[in-house]
């Protein structure tokens, strides 16, 4: 659950002194949205985005000269001055549940992550998303996720493992979630074809299963 | 002047035994196959051909030594299933699988030759879901793809369109094509929140140089006719019309069948006779009316035969 074997490590970061043409090339070549701006000895100094980049440039609204006036300005204008430099970081020790609760309250795109203070790496939402993708298994060919209404009857987790085995039906995910709308439901990722058979098997051994 | 279908099949498609209990795709299917096209008023016009096995040259262009050698040895050691207990397999079913995978390429060579222009390959075990390296929902070589990789190799096929009415995704033609410009995969399938194998998302329209190849048409549960009649007309014969294939393999399934239960699809045994005329047409229009389709799924045996029978009246233009 560390975000350490997520995120991405030693990744390219910039000094404070570049100048946008040159961060905005960087940003493009390797179709990245969020550079970490670092001093010599790569500890974190701020954040630029894309999207500070794309404020700094002029607005196609402008007429032709004023656009040259902004391009002019641009071009001497250094990384240090557009950067956002009061960042939320991350550590090798958070967490995916960290960098979740962190998004989501900021509305972030990637966070830098720190060793002291040191730069390490890089963590997106994509990375975020990737990582519960894999957890709950998401798109894993050959499985599907299924609904059973969890009654609350004792024993009834034992009941629904005990048969999937019997039945020698392979499962990878089990999720007991309670649900404010939905009412209380247990989550199956199921590895079979036979999801008809299955469905059977439940409803014969006196489960509900939630169906499409 | 060849024949107005070609049907390719043999009796040893039934050898591939998957252990009896209740595995759904056993030898009934072929049998249920046979005899609602005797009993058709056009079983006259039908021709058939026993496939050749394909040979390990044009296997593996589809799928890795390294599968093979496992999959072979698994039946020698008497094994019962590969990797998954729904891949279930007998002493005969590589063999099997070779001459399943081999009706596409007997139907290629008489397309080519002009012996035959509308082929299809009534074939088992089905090919779909099994990728390049294993296998997956009954599936061990992906006859579809073995197809595709023989026509571009041996007759230069370039722009190769594979479209699959099965109910479920074909995640093993998705894989084999994904990446590459030459060949284009539209299916219309059960949603993958609902439906095996999980994959087939509606935003997966291909990777790298193969952007823009794949065409995911999902279907919520309880999907019908109507949908499917309104895909094909208004979203899948503008790409072809853009796309122009220069070959055409059908992966018929009748597994979305409203009576089959291996999914949730509810299509009607006519949309099948639909699905045949419409695909006639687009042969017509691109290929000189040259169109190999082979078959997938399909478990219901009471609606299976009838349901076949009417797409091959629709392939017949009746
Ligand atoms: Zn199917």
């Amino acid at each position: 659950m560390y975000i350490s074997r997520h995120m991405t490590g030693e990744p390219i970061t910039v000094s404070s002194a570049m100048l946008l043409p040159e961060a905005r090339a960087l940003l493009n070549d390797y179709q990245f949205r969020h550079l970490p701006v670092v001093d010599e000895n790569g500890i974190l100094l701020g954040m630029l985005t894309d999207r500070d980049l794309r404020s700094a440039y002029p607005s196609s609204v402008l007429s032709n000269s004023e656009r040259q006036l902004v391009y002019e300005k641009v071009e001497k204008t250094t990384v240090a001055e557009i950067m956002s430099t009061d960042c939320v970081t991350l550590g090798p020790n958070s967490t995916l549940d960290d960098a979740l609760f962190l998004f989501d309250r900021d509305q972030m795109g990637a966070l830098p992550v720190l060793d002291e203070e040191r730069v390490v790496g890089v963590f997106s939402i994509r990375d975020l998303t990737t990582a519960y993708k894999n957890l709950f298994g998401v798109g894993e060919k050959g499985s599907i996720l299924i609904g059973i209404v969890d009654d609350g009857s004792p024993g009834i987790m034992t009941r629904i493992v005990t048969l999937l085995e019997e039945q020698q039906i392979p499962f990878t995910r089990l999720l007991r979630i309670c649900g404010k709308s939905d009412g209380d439901t247990i989550y199956l990722r199921i590895n079979t074809f036979k999801i008809a058979k299955v469905y059977a098997l439940l409803e014969e051994e006196g489960l509900t299963v939630k169906r499409a | 002047m060849s024949a107005p279908l070609t049907i390719i099949s043999d009796q040893r498609y039934l050898q591939h035994d998957t252990g009896g209990g209740e595995h759904p795709e056993i030898p009934a299917r072929l049998q249920a196959v046979s005899q609602a096209l005797e009993a058709s008023p056009y079983f006259s016009d039908l021709t058939f051909v026993p496939p050749h096995v394909a040979e390990r040259e044009w296997l593996v262009k589809a799928h890795t030594e390294d599968w093979l050698f496992r999959f072979e040895e698994a039946v020698l050691a008497g094994r019962t299933y590969i990797d998954h207990t729904d891949n279930q397999i007998c002493y005969d079913s590589y063999d099997i699988a070779c001459l399943s995978a081999g009706a596409g390429l007997t139907g290629i060579d008489l397309i080519e030759e002009e012996k035959a222009r509308n082929v299809f390959c009534l074939v088992r075990p089905p090919g779909h879901h099994a990728e390049h390296n294993i296998p997956f929902g009954f599936c061990f070589f992906n006859n579809c793809v073995v197809a595709a990789r023989y026509w571009q190799h041996c007759y230069g096929k370039k722009r190769i369109l594979i479209f699959d009415f099965d109910g479920h995704h074909g995640n093993g033609i998705q894989s084999a094509f994904e990446d590459e410009a030459a060949g284009y995969y539209i299916s219309i399938h059960e949603h993958p929140s609902f439906s095996y194998p999980g994959t087939g998302y509606g935003d997966e329209h291909g990777l790298g140089e193969g952007k823009g190849t794949i065409l995911n048409l999902p279907l919520s549960p309880g999907g019908g006719d109507d949908q499917v009649v309104k895909l094909l007309q208004e979203t899948i014969l503008p790409k072809l019309n853009e796309w122009q294939p220069d070959a055409i393999i059908i992966a018929a399934g009748f597994d979305a069948h409203r009576e089959d239960e291996m999914t949730g699809l509810h299509y009607s045994t006519e949309l099948y006779h639909t699905i045949g005329l419409v695909i006639r047409d687009w042969a017509e229009q691109f290929t000189e009316g040259r169109i190999l389709s082979i078959l997938e799924g399909g478990y219901e045996l009471s609606v299976l035969g009838d349901s076949v029978e009417a797409y091959v009246r629709g392939l017949l233009g009746k």
